[in-house]
This record gives structure tokens, C-alpha cells and sequence, in this order.
């Protein structure tokens, strides 16, 4: 795992535009950034990676049953009692999952291990599965990367096929929330390999979405804004939040298909670190992780602390071995917290910027198989929503 | 083996230009279907630059409105044999996209124009002085005789002049063709993954 100075494309950025990657810069600073790549070897790809994910994926998988049908494990995990029935539905019924991408910290040597889970609304998905993919085809054209470099990245062909063999209400309805531009581009890239594989796909924002209820105010259904019910729905917005808000006691009532079902708020949630440490103890590829509580040491170094819900690095403390505190800050203070070993990202140097770089790793999972990275650097060990995205190749 | 996807292709994402359309009322206005521009003039309904104009707007339009398909046996499928060529706009990984071809045009009729002064060609999108957007037309496979929008809108049996409402005939991004084999085949699965 190398990583390698590379220059820039002429005119990504317009290109970028017309396709609809439109959050490629935030606030003025860059977020697709491909002054650089990583480099990986066919083995460090498929033993390091892509197996261990495929391992960890079924590990997680395993427990899901037993957590519906554990009282402790679903209050440990904070689930609302009156979801408890509804989520062990949601696995009993067999309700199918489209992906997930696992956060993972490796430098090339050894075991990577995993950070955390994204299993409910998983973005950076448009920029690994197609704009990454686009960035080395051009590249090879342009013959600035040999005709031999490849990239570990299935994520186009695995969800487009996914959407063809699910067996999805029509229409199918995408939701997001309306002015978030970089989730609006990952659900319209989502509709669109979906339409691509035969699916009747129509867009709602989130706010629009409707309730409709009978004279009683039973039998409440979601519905579009023509009144037309909405039998299934993408959402990218987290269970947690849904089953907190005025629409939550429609989500038990109302038959929609969700994607990703309800089973998932078990999966997306910090609290499955420490029950997988608990189950699969020295794991290695897992790092030792418990529920913060009243009983807890004090917070010493060589641990991390993360909200049991929390995005993109906010809410997170660290202290390094050496006893250096970082915090990243965000809005997910109230919650309960769980602690897991330090595992320091690897350091690089960012030649462009003169600067040091750490990268962190996400392996994408859908269905059940594994289908490809994405590299997120940050100037501090802390990845955050701001860390930029970098492509990366395989070659021997 | 290839670790990565074999295409990464975007049908809805691909840009298209914001077509400027005149407002949309409900009245039948007079519009024109021909083949080409000579045909066009011959007529006399409109302008010979007026017809070459009209017949350029279609043409413009007519890679981004024309339905897209990921290979060229369903194109042909719909629109017959040796009706069907590659889309300007490829996708990224050099899998080309194919898109029938245009077998006519349709541009609103300028009444009363007498030829006089009639040298100002239209701009592309909606023709000069109606509410008509010109744009490219196809024939299906299963009907030769009628001309069709790239929505699939039949418009005339045959060329010459027609009346229609305007808000009938809007172009429309070319989305990538649905058929019923997914949804068969997706119909007798119950569930992904295992």
C-alpha cells in the first residue's frame, strides 16, 4: 500500500459538474482530491480486504437473530421498546438488504481492523462506485497509468444487479433530505443504476413524504404527494432519527418495504463494537471495545470514545497511546457512549500539501459480498465529513 | 480477473440541455411532420431557411432526447434492423449507448408568413413565433407508418401539416428503455443476497 503523487486530470472539475457530482468541493475546500493515489497489491486486496470483510460481514450477520430476540442487547443498543417487535419482523420476514460499507484501519501490513459499521445510510457512494471508477479508465487512456492497473471496485455491477433481482414494489420510491446535496447525489446515483436495471424509481424528499390514515386514524400508509401510497422506499436517512420523529408511529403500521429494513438499526449502531468483542474475543481483525458505564475506568490513553450514534467522526474523543487528546466536535453529545482500543491510522506524506496525511479505509459491502474500497484522508486521526476522497489502483 | 466493474454507466445523471419551451396552453396549435428539409420547402408552409433551420433544431435535440439503450439488439428490437446508431454521448467505460434513428421532425407552422420575411433561421428548442417544440421523430418497429416523439408519442400517420397541444409533444431527457424481462425476472425472485 503506496501512496503515489499523481497530476490531475484537465477539467475533472466540469466534468465532475455534468454529471452531477456537485459536492466534489464543500466550502471551498477540496473533497475529491486526486493530486494523489493509493496503490495496493492483488494480494493485500483479496486476503487483507476483501475476505475479511466478507468475514466480519457474516460474523455481524450471525448475530442479528440473536439481538431481535435478546431484551438486554436491544436495550444495550438503545432500540425504542416499541420498535423491538417491528425490527424482529423486519429479519424474521427475511426483509433484504442492499449494502453497507465497514470503516477499517490498515497500512498495508497485517490484519485491518474494524473501526465501525455504516449499515443504515452509507454515503461516498457515487464517488467510489462510479467517479473513482471513471478516474482510472481515464487515466489508463490518457497513459498516465498502465493498461495493467486495475481498482478493487464491483459497486456499480453489484447494486445494479442487486436491483434486478430484488424483488421491489413498483413504483420505487428514493427519498432524502431535501437541501443535502451530497445525499441527493447519492440517492440520484442509487436511482439511477436502479433504473438502469429495470426499476420504476421516483423521487420524494423526505419532507414531502405524507401519512394517510382511515376515519379511525388506523391503518396509517406513507403516500407520495399525488396520495399514491408508497409501497417501497430508499431511505437515506437513519432509522434512529425515523423512529424518533412524528411519523414513527406510521413506520409499524404502514406495510412499506424499506431499504434498508428495519433490522439494520441493530448493525448501524456503535453498540455492535462491543457485543462483536464479546462474541468473537481477539478477533483479528476486530479491536477491543466495550459500553461505557457508570463502573468504567476513567477515559485513559490508548482508547476512543464514540457515541453509540454518531456520523462521520462527530462526538469522537481520542487518546493515543502517548497520551495526545483529540476530539472532533458534533451534535450527538446526549447519547451513550462505548469506548474501543486506539488503533492508529497510517501516516502518509501529502506531497502537494507538504503536509502529513491519515487515511482510513471503507469496504463495501452488498448483498452479502464484498464489492470494493474507498480512501478518505484527514490532517488529523480523526476522519471526519470533511476529509477528502482519494482514488487508489491495484498493481503488481 | 477484474476487480472492478465492467461498466459504470449513468443514464439519468448524463446532462441534457434545459429546453426553453413557451407556455404551455391547452389550445391545438398548427405544426408540420416531414422527413427532411426538402421535402419541408416543397410544401411551402413554411420558409426553405426556416424548414433547414427547423430541421437542424431536431437534429440538435435529438441525441439527448432519443431513447438510449446499453446495447443495440434492443435497440433494433424496438425500432427495427439497421435502425439504430451509436449515441454521441458515450458511457465513460467506452460501452456505447445506442439510440434509433431520427426518422423525422416536427416544427410548429408559421401561419400566415407568406415567405416574407423569413430569413431569421429558429433558435433550437421551441420554433419561432410557436408553441411547438421542434424536435426529432421516430418510426417503431411494430408501426412504420406512424411518426412518434422520443417519448413514444404518436404525432401523425404521415407527413404534412397537424394540429396538437404543444404541452403533448415536450422532449424529455432519453432514459435508458424498461423492459419486462427484469421485471419478470425479478417477479420470481424473493430475495437477494443468501
Amino acid at each position: 500500500m503506496k501512496r503515489i503523487s499523481v497530476a490531475e486530470r484537465a477539467n475533472w472539475r466540469a466534468y465532475a459538474e455534468e454529471v452531477g457530482f456537485n459536492f466534489h468541493t464543500f466550502d471551498g475546500e477540496p473533497y475529491w482530491d486526486e493530486t494523489a493515489y493509493y496503490q495496493f497489491t492483488l494480494q493485500q486486496i483479496e486476503n487483507d480486504l476483501e475476505a475479511p470483510t466478507e468475514e466480519l460481514h457474516q460474523m455481524v450477520m450471525d448475530m442479528v437473530g440473536d439481538i431481535t430476540r435478546s431484551e438486554e442487547m436491544l436495550t444495550l443498543l438503545n432500540i425504542p421498546r416499541d420498535y423491538w417487535s417491528y425490527v424482529w419482523n423486519s429479519w424474521n420476514k427475511g426483509e433484504p438488504h442492499l449494502y453497507g460499507r465497514m470503516d477499517l484501519v490498515y497500512n498495508g501490513f497485517g490484519p485491518a481492523k474494524l473501526l465501525e459499521l455504516n449499515y443504515d445510510t452509507p454515503t461516498s457512494l457515487f464517488e467510489t462506485g462510479f467517479f473513482q471508477w471513471v478516474w482510472l479508465e481515464d487515466q489508463i487512456k490518457n497513459g498516465v497509468l498502465p493498461e495493467g492497473a486495475d481498482q478493487f471496485n464491483s459497486l456499480h455491477d453489484k447494486i445494479e444487479q442487486a436491483f434486478a433481482h430484488l424483488s421491489l414494489p413498483q413504483p420505487f420510491y428514493f427519498t432524502s433530505v431535501r437541501d443535502n446535496i451530497e445525499d441527493r447525489g447519492t440517492v440520484n446515483y442509487l436511482m439511477d443504476m436502479a433504473a438502469q436495471a429495470g426499476v420504476d424509481v421516483r423521487y420524494i424528499p423526505l419532507e414531502d413524504i405524507g401519512v394517510i390514515a382511515d376515519k379511525n386514524g388506523d391503518n396509517e400508509q406513507f403516500v407520495d404527494l399525488d396520495d399514491q401510497p408508497i409501497k417501497g422506499l430508499f431511505k437515506l436517512y437513519p432509522w434512529e432519527f425515523m423512529v424518533q420523529e412524528d411519523f414513527a408511529r406510521a413506520i409499524t403500521a404502514a406495510n412499506t418495504q424499506m431499504i434498508e429494513p428495519a433490522w439494520k438499526m441493530l448493525l448501524s449502531n456503535k453498540g455492535i463494537l462491543p457485543l462483536l468483542w464479546a462474541r468473537y474475543p481477539n478477533h483479528p481483525n476486530l479491536l477491543p471495545a466495550f459500553f461505557e458505564t457508570a463502573s468504567s475506568e476513567p477515559f485513559g490513553a490508548g482508547w476512543v470514545r464514540k457515541p453509540l450514534f454518531s456520523r462521520e467522526g462527530a462526538n469522537v474523543d481520542l487518546i493515543t497511546a502517548n497520551g495526545e487528546k483529540m476530539s472532533a466536535a458534533g451534535p450527538y453529545s446526549d447519547g451513550r457512549y462505548i469506548r474501543q482500543a486506539f488503533h492508529a491510522l497510517p501516516k502518509y506524506r501529502d506531497e502537494y500539501r507538504n503536509a502529513d496525511t491519515y487515511a482510513m479505509l471503507g469496504s463495501w459491502v452488498v448483498g452479502d459480498s464484498a464489492a470494493g474500497i474507498c480512501i478518505r484522508e484527514d490532517a488529523t486521526l480523526i476522519t471526519k465529513d470533511s476529509s477528502r476522497f482519494l482514488p487508489h489502483i491495484i498493481l503488481d | 480477473m477484474m476487480k472492478r466493474s465492467k461498466k459504470a454507466a449513468l443514464v439519468l445523471m448524463v446532462p441534457v440541455a434545459t429546453l426553453l419551451l413557451a407556455g404551455c396552453g391547452e389550445e391545438r396549435e398548427q405544426a408540420m411532420v416531414f422527413t427532411d428539409p426538402s421535402e419541408c420547402s416543397a410544401a411551402a408552409l413554411n420558409s426553405a431557411a426556416q424548414c433547414e433551420a427547423d430541421y437542424a433544431a431536431a437534429q440538435a435535440l435529438h441525441p439527448q432526447v432519443a431513447p438510449k439503450y446499453l446495447n443495440k439488439q434492443e435497440c433494433e428490437v424496438d425500432f427495427g434492423a439497421g435502425n439504430c446508431e451509436t449515441a454521441p454521448q458515450q458511457t465513460t467505460s467506452g460501452g456505447s449507448v445506442f439510440m434509433p434513428m431520427m426518422m423525422g421532425y416536427l416544427a410548429g407552422q408559421m401561419m400566415n408568413r407568406g415567405g416574407a420575411n423569413l430569413q431569421q433561421p429558429a433558435a433550437a428548442g421551441a420554433g419561432a413565433g410557436t408553441n411547438v417544440p421542434t424536435q426529432p421523430l421516430y418510426k417503431s418497429r411494430d408501426d412504420r407508418a406512424t411518426f412518434r416523439t422520443a417519448t413514444n408519442t404518436p404525432v401523425a400517420g404521415g407527413i404534412g401539416p397537424i394540429s396538437l397541444k404543444p404541452s403533448q409533444v415536450k422532449p424529455q431527457v432519453g432514459q435508458v428503455v424498461r423492459r419486462g424481462g427484469f421485471g419478470a425476472q425479478a417477479a420470481s425472485r424473493n430475495s437477494f443476497g443468501g
